[in-house]
């Protein structure tokens, strides 16, 4: 498992313009990034709206290009409830025509207080996968190609190297001997060289420690993903796709909505789940009780009574992330 | 397959133009493995939830008030058990006595070492009075599993009772069967190409 998924060397941001980075240089990659430069340089008077409308209505057809509400949309920042309120309704007409079913979408901010943290239990982790695929269920990723946010890796028993993790393992039955098993997922970053790296704010952290991403503002470059110390970013080359009967209708905007092709998308804690004060559906599947969520500003929360009574670690520390995910062992 | 090199082939090939691969492609996943369902269902969720409790109702055999139950024991010291309980495998280490957990003198309720009785669907208390620093923990959240709502304003937290994780008379968390891994192909149009596998 190599570390940065480019192959320009210097990785990240060294790396020599989009499209030529790692070789998919299919239009996916930078059209995205054209436009959106040419949009927020030109202060579009509304003739100029709707001569961009009739030139585009014939690219309308093909099924990857933005609608000219999203393709004009301002930052996520930058919306007002309006706004907003417009954002979501056009997304729930995309959800409708494409999946036949109108979903429960918000826009779902930080609580007052929160900041979430996650442990999660080495003693007890079998590596039965299941988080991995409820993960996929809830957050609506892509079947086919394959997107899941969770890499169980099985780790020899006494090392924490990571490049020694294989998450190809394929016995029936776990947990097998001589092994412990490392899931691992974003890890909310206090300091996320993610959001660093991207050159268009199209990712940031908000104040409950959640590193979001808006996808109708990510141009692909892949800076994010090349830079994460934890593998944890995927990107969408092709279009997602998502059996009609499998999508999951409660939706976030930042969160599990629907995502286009050419962008990243990564675990956001299911914050259309926990910031509506539920637990993550990772924890919700784990059979063994090994993953535990929570606010670290609540004394009373399962996580700081963790970080007050177990030894806990976080991985690839010298790298100065601070992540917010924390492992254990319990003995 | 020769077949499959061909299916391959075209499925990398389109994909290199960018299409969507066929959504078909994509097996759906045995539901089992998105089910949040335990492990097992302890005595108490089999009662809370009007599943078949006759396991749990001894009189239609027992009748201790008449006929007092004593433990029988083979020559190694492991207990013989009839065959009406040989679904029942005792291996709790050296807490193997039936009647450490069980009331002799009632045999559907259940009896701690001080000599508390408890009702079968109170096992968590049970276990406790022996593994204390484990229902501590349990108590926090921490050992076992806690869902629901982790936000006590939003809505309950639901701890899993013990039983319904741990067999009460083989506790050992048994061997699980392991969700798909990823699928290299599926994955490899994803995201593996570049060396993320
Ligand atoms: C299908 C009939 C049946 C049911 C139901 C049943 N038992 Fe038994 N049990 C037996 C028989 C037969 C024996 C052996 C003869 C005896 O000791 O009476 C036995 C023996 C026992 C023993 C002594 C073990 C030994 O070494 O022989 C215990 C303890 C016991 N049963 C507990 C229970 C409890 C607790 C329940 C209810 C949760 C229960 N049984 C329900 C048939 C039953
Ligand atoms: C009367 C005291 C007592 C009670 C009650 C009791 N245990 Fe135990 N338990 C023990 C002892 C003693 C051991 C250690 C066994 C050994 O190593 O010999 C043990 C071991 C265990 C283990 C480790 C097993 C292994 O193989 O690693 C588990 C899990 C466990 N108990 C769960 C439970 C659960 C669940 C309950 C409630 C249904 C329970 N215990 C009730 C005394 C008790
Ligand atoms: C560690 C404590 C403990 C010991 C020792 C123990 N039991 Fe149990 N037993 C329980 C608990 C707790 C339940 C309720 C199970 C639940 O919540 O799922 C139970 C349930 C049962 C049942 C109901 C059905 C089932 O299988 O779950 C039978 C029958 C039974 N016990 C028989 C026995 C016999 C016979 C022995 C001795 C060989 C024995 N038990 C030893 C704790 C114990
Ligand atoms: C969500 C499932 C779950 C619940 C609920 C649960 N446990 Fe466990 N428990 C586990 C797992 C998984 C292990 C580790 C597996 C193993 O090593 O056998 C474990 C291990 C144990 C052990 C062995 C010592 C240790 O810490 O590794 C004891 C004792 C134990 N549990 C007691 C309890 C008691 C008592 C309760 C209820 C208060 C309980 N468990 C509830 C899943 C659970």
């Amino acid at each position: 498992m190599s570390e940065s998924n480019c192959k320009c060397s210097g990785g990240g941001p060294g790396c020599s313009g989009s499209g030529g980075c790692g070789g998919h240089g299919h239009e996916g990659a930078h059209a995205p990034l054209t436009r959106r430069s040419f949009l927020r340089k030109s202060t579009l008077a509304a003739s100029g709206i709707a001569a961009l409308a009739a030139s585009l209505a014939p690219l309308r057809e093909l099924t990857d290009m933005p609608s000219l509400q999203e393709f004009v949309q301002k930052h996520y920042k930058e919306l007002t409830p309006s706004d907003m309120e417009k954002a979501l309704e056009r997304i729930r007409g995309e959800v409708q025509r494409q999946y036949g079913l109108r979903p429960e979408i918000k826009d779902l901010k930080p609580m007052d207080g929160v900041e979430f943290v996650y442990c999660l239990n080495l003693t007890r982790c079998v590596g039965c996968r299941k988080c991995v695929h409820a993960c996929v269920a809830e957050n609506n990723q892509s079947r086919s190609p394959e997107i899941q946010y969770i890499r169980v890796l099985k780790m020899p028993n006494g090392t924490f190297d990571l490049e020694r993790g294989d998450h190809d393992y394929k016995t029936e039955s776990v947990p097998e001997k001589g092994a412990y098993y490392m899931p691992v997922q974003c890890h909310q970053c206090k300091n996320p060289p993610c959001v660093k790296v991207c050159p268009v704010d199209a990712t940031w952290q908000e104040a409950d420690g959640i590193t979001v991403i808006d996808y109708d503002w990510c141009i692909g470059c892949r800076y994010c993903e090349a830079a994460c110390p934890y593998w944890a970013r995927r990107f969408n080359f092709a279009k997602p796709s998502v059996p009609k009967e499998k999508l999951n209708p409660n939706m976030a905007y930042l969160g599990n909505r629907p995502r286009p092709k050419g962008v990243v998308e990564k675990c956001h804690f299911c914050l259309q789940r926990t910031r509506a004060g539920r637990y993550p559906a990772c924890l919700e599947v784990c059979p063994t009780g090994s993953r535990k969520f929570g606010n670290i500003l609540d004394p009373a929360s399962e996580v700081s009574y963790i970080l007050r009574n177990k030894r806990v670690f976080v991985l690839k520390e010298e790298v100065g992330t601070l992540p917010r995910f924390f492992y254990y062992f319990d003995i | 397959m020769t077949i499959l090199f061909a299916v391959t082939a075209t499925a990398l090939w389109r994909d290199v133009w960018g299409h969507p691969a066929a959504p078909s492609s994509a097996p759906l996943l045995d539901a089992q493995f998105t089910n949040t369902a335990t492990l097992r269902m302890s005595a108490a969720e089999l009662i809370r939830t009007g599943g078949d409790t006759s396991g749990l109702t001894c009189g239609s055999c027992h009748d201790e008030k008449k006929k007092p139950v004593s433990v029988h024991f083979n020559a190694d010291g492991t207990i013989r058990l009839p065959e009406e309980h040989k679904d029942l495998v005792m291996q709790h280490g050296r807490n193997n006595h039936c009647f450490n957990c069980h009331d002799p003198s009632n045999l559907e309720l259940l009896k701690t070492r001080d000599g508390t009785t408890l009702k079968v669907e109170e096992g968590t208390k049970l276990c406790g009075s022996c593994h204390g620093p484990t229902l501590r923990d349990w108590e926090a959240g921490i050992h076992g599993r806690a869902t629901g709502f982790w936000d006590p304003r939003a809505g309950a937290r639901v701890k899993a009772d013990c039983t319904s994780c741990h067999d009460a008379h083989s506790p050992a968390f048994p061997p699980i069967k392991a969700a798909p891994g990823p699928n290299l192909f599926r994955a490899s149009l994803a995201g593996a190409r570049e060396g993320a596998h």
